[in-house]
């Protein structure tokens, strides 16, 4: 475990992974999450394609986190991004979050960690 | 006695609640193979035999040595090649390691290591000392020694709270009553819990992360105030721990706020005097560790509000008022006491010392 945990509220922070609908059609994605005493608030993929998280909803009593956010594709097609998943290993600074992730008409699974 | 073979490095800093499970005794004989005598914990070595002859060895944890040699204990009580006889309370792991209760040499049936009971009295009774300007000294009298020591408790509680049942470093007796510990946000009860469930062995402070907020005042080494009036500052030198210091500028500077300060472990901090009362803000935490050994989280948002009062030349009284909106509902407020040790020094410690060796 590194001794540079962060300690705080447990979404906080940048994380990266990948999600995709099968194991090899793999997408990078970087959520940048902060906690500001009311909500989580947060970017996938700061930058030019960056897409507002719209809602966070933790329930913290089971670890589950589930992220609604609205964008637009590649092609400027407006698309819904839904992502459920739960967090792993909640005392590591790298700890994990993994689940669902609809992206459009698209399924599959994501799974990130926290950098 | 099951014999015990799985190893796991032993920290240095864990808490006797993360290390140690209270539920259970252990009662080991055998020949002492070494001697630790460290800060902040000594240990002794003994080679156990059990019923088919296969020898083990054990470490026994004795406590700080500062503490045993104030109930005048020396490491020359015990010799390499003693014979004791020992009962504790054995590690929550399958280590070979226990916290001694008893520590009895076989040869002449002596209690090894026990409390005095006429442990070395604090300073005798005393106002507390004053600089020629009349404010109070938060250090020695002129020309004397002397530091801060231990602290009355080793947890941090809203002062409102009726007394909850817990271990001296806050493991909860029965998790239903954290709420009865400080005003939670939900996300942070939660993570409270989920860190009390762990017996509080994912403490940063047991990686040697320094213990930040009000946590430095319940160090086992203690500290002391280094009061510089012609620079405007007081420098606080930490004795546990990474032996850091901390800076309380009381210059009139402003605080500024938590969005402008670099997050660290002591925060930034300006102070300035109340009548007796030395009366310190800080902002600018990081997130790296806990407000005390029980587990209490924050965010960057954190301010505190310290209030330290020296009542007499032996007693300080430490007051801190924790406010972040994101972690607990209100401002909320705990203290405790610190027992000022007169002509000593604080006793090299680092938090790497009891770290060598593996079990």
């Amino acid at each position: 475990m590194s001794v540079h945990a962060q300690e705080g509220h447990p979404l906080t922070g940048t994380w990266s992974g990948d999600w995709g609908p099968t194991p090899t059609q793999r997408n990078h994605i970087t959520l940048v999450m902060s906690w500001d005493g009311k909500n989580v608030t947060g970017t996938i993929n700061p930058g030019p394609d960056a897409i507002q998280i719209g809602t966070v909803a933790l329930d913290v009593t089971n670890w589950t986190v589930r992220i609604e956010a609205d964008g637009k594709d590649q092609s400027g097609k407006a698309v819904h991004i839904s992502a459920e998943g739960k967090i792993d290993d909640l005392s590591s600074a790298h700890r994990k979050l993994a689940g669902t992730w609809t992206q459009g008409t698209t399924k599959g699974d994501f799974r990130i960690s926290r950098d | 006695m099951t014999a015990l073979f799985f190893a796991e490095p032993v920290l240095s800093q864990r808490s006797f609640s993360s290390t140690y499970d209270s539920s259970r005794q252990v009662k080991v004989q055998g020949i002492v193979t070494r001697i630790d005598w460290v800060t902040p914990t000594a240990f002794f070595f003994i080679d156990v035999r059990d019923a088919t002859g296969t020898v083990a060895n054990w470490a026994v944890d004795i406590g700080s040595p500062i503490e045993l040699e104030r109930d005048g204990w020396k490491r020359s009580a015990l010799r390499i090649g003693d014979a004791v006889a020992v009962e504790g309370v054995p590690a929550r792991n399958e280590a070979r390691q226990a916290s001694a209760k008893s520590v009895v040499l076989t040869r002449t049936g002596k209690r090894l290591f026990a409390p005095s009971t006429t442990r070395r009295a604090a300073a005798p009774p005393a106002p507390a000392p004053r600089w020629p300007d009349g404010q109070i000294r938060l250090g020695p009298p002129p020309g004397k020694t002397g530091y801060w020591g231990s602290a009355s408790t080793k947890i941090l509680v809203e002062n409102t709270a009726a007394k909850i049942p817990m271990s001296d470093d806050g493991l909860l007796v029965n998790i239903a009553d954290a709420d009865k510990v400080a005003p939670f946000l939900p996300w942070a009860k939660a993570v409270y819990e989920y860190r009390q469930r762990r017996f509080l062995r994912d403490d940063p402070y047991s990686r040697c992360v320094p213990a930040g907020g009000p946590r430095q005042f319940q160090m086992p080494n203690g500290f002391q105030f280094i009061e510089q009036k012609d620079l405007g500052r007081i420098l606080v030198f930490l004795g546990g721990g990474n032996r850091n210091w901390r800076v309380i500028f009381t210059d009139g500077r402003p605080l500024g706020t938590a969005a402008e300060a670099v997050p660290s472990y002591y925060g930034f901090s300006v102070g300035r005097w109340e009548k007796d009362t030395l009366v310190v803000e800080s902002l600018g935490y990081n997130e790296k560790f806990w407000l005390t050994s029980a587990g209490l989280p924050h965010t960057e948002a954190l301010h505190l509000t310290e209030r330290f009062t020296r009542s007499d030349l032996n007693t300080l009284k430490y007051e801190v008022t924790v406010e972040d909106p994101r972690t607990y509902t209100r401002p909320w407020t705990g203290s405790w006491t610190i027992q000022w040790v007169p002509d000593q020094d604080i006793q090299e410690y680092f938090c790497e010392d009891n770290s060598d060796f593996v079990r």
